[in-house]
């Protein structure tokens, strides 16, 4: 079992310009809990993600790992980049388009944190990254550069990259969207497996099959607001909202046939 | 011409190579360093430094070499920049050769997909470390034929240099030529001299390029 | 002390000067079009012979200093026996070596033409002739606007090399007024700003059509 990170948001707000892109949002996420973040393009839910690990600079609010606030030491007053590099060392994150990087092999691209960040020995280092490649099930394809993996195989790695960091906290942004369909399972059985080892999740994503089996808790946004929360049953059987409603309905349009 | 004058002036004309050779290497690589500086100072410095290196890079774009290597060369006592030809040469080269490579590099940074750096800060992963392992590599494979290509245009710059009385290649030919009255034939052994040179720097640094970016991007 | 009357004074006759500057750069780019057009024909025409003569004049003019493509012909014209005044033979090299460097910017504006566009045109029926005056030309010659603004610029800059052979342009001048003054710090940055001067003219004017196309 993992040692697994809670999540506070309070209050959150981010602005581009005059374009209020969240408003006011507050979720608490307990340890070793799985939320999905669902809703339309452009709802917020990716730079909500994006503000739990300060990849995006929230304007007010507080968003907390563990009971510390990231990003700032109080508001209005910037967290140093050290202190904020040492709190996203234990937060994983995946990307929708993987990131990762092109010149380095899968296990360069996991060892090279390890090595860079945590200051490992390399041989130290490349154990466990072939552990981690192992675990994602790609202990066979280590030496191969990302152009030479399919999207599913290069999410896997970024998954490893993560994971070997020894995350108490992973945030998944559309892991699956850049993905063709027949890739795309894969990638959620992975997720499945950390999700049950007890990791805390926070998942972008619109595969609502994910969110309705592996979520403990479904979070829906709409132009920036938090519109429900609740277990996934009960936002996406029965759901009260009608923009809930709507999204769902448009949904299920869409997926069948 | 005849074989005469070859052995007579040959070893000037091979000093003269030389040097144009060296001219061109050291020049490459201190106005590539040298606009490298920029384009970083550029993408991470404080806004007026910014502006700074913005002018000059426009200043230097917009004046002829020539130009620059006069005010350099004959201008520089004035603020007791004392220098021989060679050295003048040289740092005009730089000079001269920086803003061009300060802006390939930095169409190469922006090259760089933005999650690529955004997954390396998500591992905490401090910007120095980043610039070095990430941007860099990265950006050089996009940035590799335009630098490959500025390369080869600085080997032509190198004649200019012969105006300030640097004794290269250029030079040697030129007093050759004075020396013999044989200016034409001087003039076409040169030219065809640089065709041959420039044609086989570029297939080399054409072949140079295939071997990096493969080496960079995928080894099979 | 660096003086600034001096660097005032050397304005003057510089600008008088920037005449053969604009003038050989300006002709220089006139003829460059000119060849470089027909050179580009050479190279995407059928015919074998065309084609590697095209090819070849690109790769010398681009393999060989400027400078010493004007000392070449500055010393071949006697030889052959034609006797032309020094700035015509200097337009004649800058425009040369130019059309080099146009006739590729103009096959790689004709080269990125989607290649369903002349599929178009002759799925409607039009005929080569009609494919290339009405379709591929125009496109191409706006498209590659900005790229000949930027080689203008490059020629201005070039042509500070004919003052080798005499022509008494802007760095021609500056260096006889150099050598009667004595003071060439002053003097060459003048001549410098009257470069960037045109230069930064030239550079907003390319900007200005590059904008004008995006829209």
């Amino acid at each position: 079992m993992v040692q697994a990170s809670s999540v506070e948001i309070r209050g959150v707000n981010k602005f581009y310009g005059p374009f209020q892109a969240l408003k006011d949002i507050d979720m608490s996420i307990a340890p070793g809990k799985v939320t999905c973040l669902i809703g339309p393009s452009g709802s917020g839910k990716s730079t909500l993600l994006r503000c739990i690990n300060f990849l995006e600079e929230y304007d007010s609010g507080e968003v907390r790992i563990d009971g510390q606030l990231i990003g700032y030491e109080a508001p209005g007053r910037k967290m140093s980049a050290r202190k904020l590099r040492a709190m996203r060392r234990s937060i994983g994150m995946v990307f929708q388009q993987f990131n990762l990087w092109p010149h380095m092999t899968a296990i360069q691209n996991v060892t090279e944190g390890l090595v860079r960040v945590r200051g490992m020995k390399k041989p130290e280092a490349e154990a466990r990254a072939a552990e981690a490649l192992n675990k994602v099930g790609l202990g066979d394809k280590m030496g191969n550069h990302p152009s030479r993996l399919s999207g599913g195989q290069q999410q896997r790695v970024a998954i490893a990259r993560a994971i070997a960091m020894e995350p108490r906290l992973m945030l998944f942004d559309e892991p699956t969207s850049a993905l063709d369909p027949e890739l795309v399972g894969e990638v959620l059985t992975v997720m499945k497996t950390l999700a049950a080892e007890g990791m805390t999740m926070v998942v972008v994503t619109h595969e609502m099959g994910f969110a309705a089996h592996v979520a403990d808790q479904v979070a829906f946004m709409e132009k920036g607001e938090l519109v429900g929360m609740d277990i996934p049953d009960r936002i996406l059987h029965q759901p009260e909202d009608p923009r809930i409603q709507g999204f769902l309905r448009s949904y299920h349009e869409r997926n069948s046939f | 011409m005849e074989w005469q004058i070859l052995e007579q002036y040959g070893p000037m004309l091979l000093r003269g190579f030389g040097l144009t050779i060296m001219c061109w290497l050291l020049g490459t690589v201190f106005s590539m360093a040298l606009g490298l500086l920029i384009a970083l100072a550029q993408r991470h410095g404080p806004t007026p430094l910014r502006w700074l290196l913005q002018a000059y890079i426009e200043v230097i774009r917009g004046t002829p070499f020539l130009v620059q290597l006069f005010v350099l060369y004959y201008g520089g006592p004035l603020v007791g920049l004392r220098l021989d030809a060679v050295p003048a040469g040289l740092l005009g080269l730089t000079i001269y050769g920086s803003p061009y490579f300060a802006e390939i590099f930095r169409s190469g940074f922006r090259a760089v997909p933005i999650g690529q750096i955004e997954a390396a800060r998500a591992i905490g992963m401090p910007e120095h470390v980043i610039i070095r392992r990430v941007l860099l590599p990265v950006a050089l494979v996009s940035a590799l034929p335009a630098l490959v290509n500025f390369s080869i245009i600085l080997t032509k710059e190198t004649v200019i240099l012969s105006i300030i009385t640097v004794p290269e290649l250029m030079y040697q030919v030129q007093r050759m030529s004075t020396e013999t009255f044989r200016y034409l034939e001087a003039n076409l052994v040169l030219a065809l001299f640089f065709w041959l040179l420039v044609e086989t720097i570029s297939r080399f640094g054409r072949k140079l390029e295939t071997r990096i970016t493969h080496y960079l991007i995928e080894r099979p | 002390m660096f003086s600034i009357p001096t660097f005032l004074d050397s304005f003057g006759p510089l600008f008088w000067a920037a005449r053969y500057t604009l003038l050989v750069s300006g002709l220089g780019i006139a003829l460059g079009l000119v060849i470089g057009a027909l050179i580009c024909a050479a190279r995407l025409s059928g015919v074998a012979f065309l084609r590697t003569f095209a090819a070849l004049w690109v790769s010398f003019l681009r393999g060989v200093p400027l400078l010493v493509q004007l000392l070449l012909v500055y010393f071949l014209l006697p030889v052959i026996g034609i006797d032309v005044p020094a700035l015509v033979a200097a337009v004649v090299t800058v425009g040369i070596c130019a059309s080099a460097y146009i006739s590729e910017i103009w096959r790689g504006a004709i080269g990125a033409l989607p290649r369903g566009q002349t599929e178009a045109a002759r799925a409607i029926g039009m005929g080569p002739g009609d494919v290339w005056t009405r379709i591929v030309l125009p496109q191409a010659v706006t498209m590659s606007l900005p790229a000949l603004i930027n080689e203008l610029i490059l020629l201005v800059k070039a042509s500070s090399l004919v003052s080798v052979v005499g022509i008494m342009e802007i760095t021609r001048a500056s260096q006889a007024q150099a050598a009667t003054t004595f003071r060439p710090m002053e003097v060459y940055l003048a001549a410098a700003c009257i470069y960037l001067m045109i230069n930064l003219c030239l550079a907003a004017l390319g900007r200005y059509l590059e904008h004008r196309m995006a829209v």
